[in-house]
């Protein structure tokens, strides 16, 4: 089971098309295996957070087992320019 | 200094460490008399390094039990096959089965647990006479541990004779809710309960305490269709999630409870709440283990916190924040959407 910020984000860019990915490990604060992910595709538009959030569990479905502290941020890239915007 | 040396020697060897999936088995199969304390650790965790130090201390205070240390990705085979996601992580078995877990380095909880378990488990026999009396409560005890007992080669997820098989396969059929002992994992219980019941052969089928029979006895019940009026049934888990998801308005699925949450996701989604002021109640995911997975499945969530209104999943702590921050966390809470 690979579980590095590398391996993660290139999984979530080709299943999620996602045109933006930020993977951050945060193991060092937890003492176990954590991350901290973001993730820009137009996949999330037209959808609420429940589902933005269930694409992205699935596409890790065979990491989050592993992993046991695991933050997420789903943005369209609409809103991922107007966040930059700000 | 020769002292000194002896002791530390002492202590190296009353905590083991267990370094494959085989020595594991065999180390439960060699220690199903007394209370086996597994370690699921890593070198690079601070925290379980210092959660060594103190099962080291409680090796001492506890000689009769077994302390072992397994580095968790190092034993891929046994961390997954009791889906261990984080370290350290303690497991406790009895009887080559587990019977509690504690997920976190709580020094004090830890210790609870061990004095717990100890204090439940019978203490050696020093007399023969001790010995019957003894064993012969034990397998009182062991026939009532459950409304349906089923004494059995294995397990019902691995039997390991044919007629075990069966009997677990005519139980699941007909929805029985049963608990089983694995009697290979103690000759004691084998040779005595045969004696205790006046019965000399395995699988044999406990309700309310009272000996039904074995397969031949079952299948003859299934038979004239009286199996389900005798063996309680269980209630499927399906049910019993929508129960619990809908046991208040707002249902809050954590690790620990409103007093004490037991990992900082939980923490942070309680000071969220809190902060809406609306009324909710929690469930303890640690203390069982059945709702936990169960509810993965259920809600097709894989992680937790998991925050329900009305039955209905909201999500993580990811989402509650993410609802907070627009300001549309207090009306789904008050089910005004």
């Amino acid at each position: 089971m690979e579980l590095s910020a590398d391996y993660l984000r290139e999984k979530l860019r080709q299943d999620l098309e996602a045109e933006h990915v930020e993977v951050e490990d945060t193991t060092l604060n937890r003492c176990a295996t954590s991350f901290r992910v973001l993730v820009v595709s137009a996949k999330f538009e037209g959808k609420p957070l429940l589902q933005r959030h269930r694409l992205v569990n699935e596409c890790l479905a065979e990491e989050l087992p592993h992993i046991h502290a695991f933050e997420q941020k789903t943005l369209t890239p609409e809103q991922w320019t107007r966040q930059r915007r700000e | 200094m020769a002292a000194g040396a002896a002791e530390a020697g002492e202590a190296a060897v009353a905590v083991v460490e267990v370094g494959s999936a085989q020595q594991f088995e065999e180390l439960l199969r060699l220690k199903t008399k007394s209370l086996l304390v597994v370690h699921f650790w890593a070198p690079w965790a601070p925290q379980c390094v210092q959660m060594n130090d103190v099962m080291a201390e409680l090796a001492k205070e506890h000689p009769h039990v077994s302390f072992v240390k397994l580095e968790a990705e190092a034993v891929p085979e046994v961390s997954e096959k009791y889906e261990i996601s984080s370290v350290p992580t303690f497991l406790f078995f009895k009887n080559s089965q587990k019977v509690d877990r504690l997920d976190g380095a709580h020094a004090p909880e830890l210790t609870k647990k061990v004095q717990r378990h100890v204090s439940s488990g019978a203490f050696p026999p020093s007399t023969n006479e001790h010995l019957k009396e003894d064993l012969s409560l034990r397998l009182k005890k062991l026939t009532h541990a459950a409304p349906c007992m089923l004494f059995m080669k294995g397990t019902p997820q691995e039997p390991r004779c044919g007629f075990s098989k069966q009997m677990v396969e005519i139980l699941h059929k007909h929805n029985i809710q049963f608990s089983s002992f694995d009697i290979f994992s103690d000759e004691e219980v084998r040779q005595g309960l045969k004696t205790y019941s006046n019965w000399p052969t395995y699988p044999q089928l406990y309700v309310s305490g009272e000996l039904i029979g074995g397969l031949d006895i079952i299948k003859e019940l299934e038979a004239s269709e009286e199996l389900d009026t005798i063996c309680p049934k269980a209630p499927k888990l399906e049910e019993r999630l929508k129960v619990l998801t809908n046991k208040a308005s707002v249902m809050l699925f954590m690790k620990g409870n409103k007093q004490e949450a037991k990992c900082g996701f939980s923490k942070q989604i309680l000071e969220i709440l809190n902060s809406t002021g609306v009324e909710y109640e929690t469930f303890d995911i640690l203390e069982d283990e059945e709702v936990r997975q169960g509810l993965k499945t259920f809600s097709n969530w894989p992680t937790y916190p998991q925050l329900y209104v009305r039955g209905d999943l909201v999500g993580g702590l990811d989402i509650v924040k993410e609802l907070k921050d627009n300001g549309e966390l207090l009306p789904i809470l008050k089910g005004e959407n």
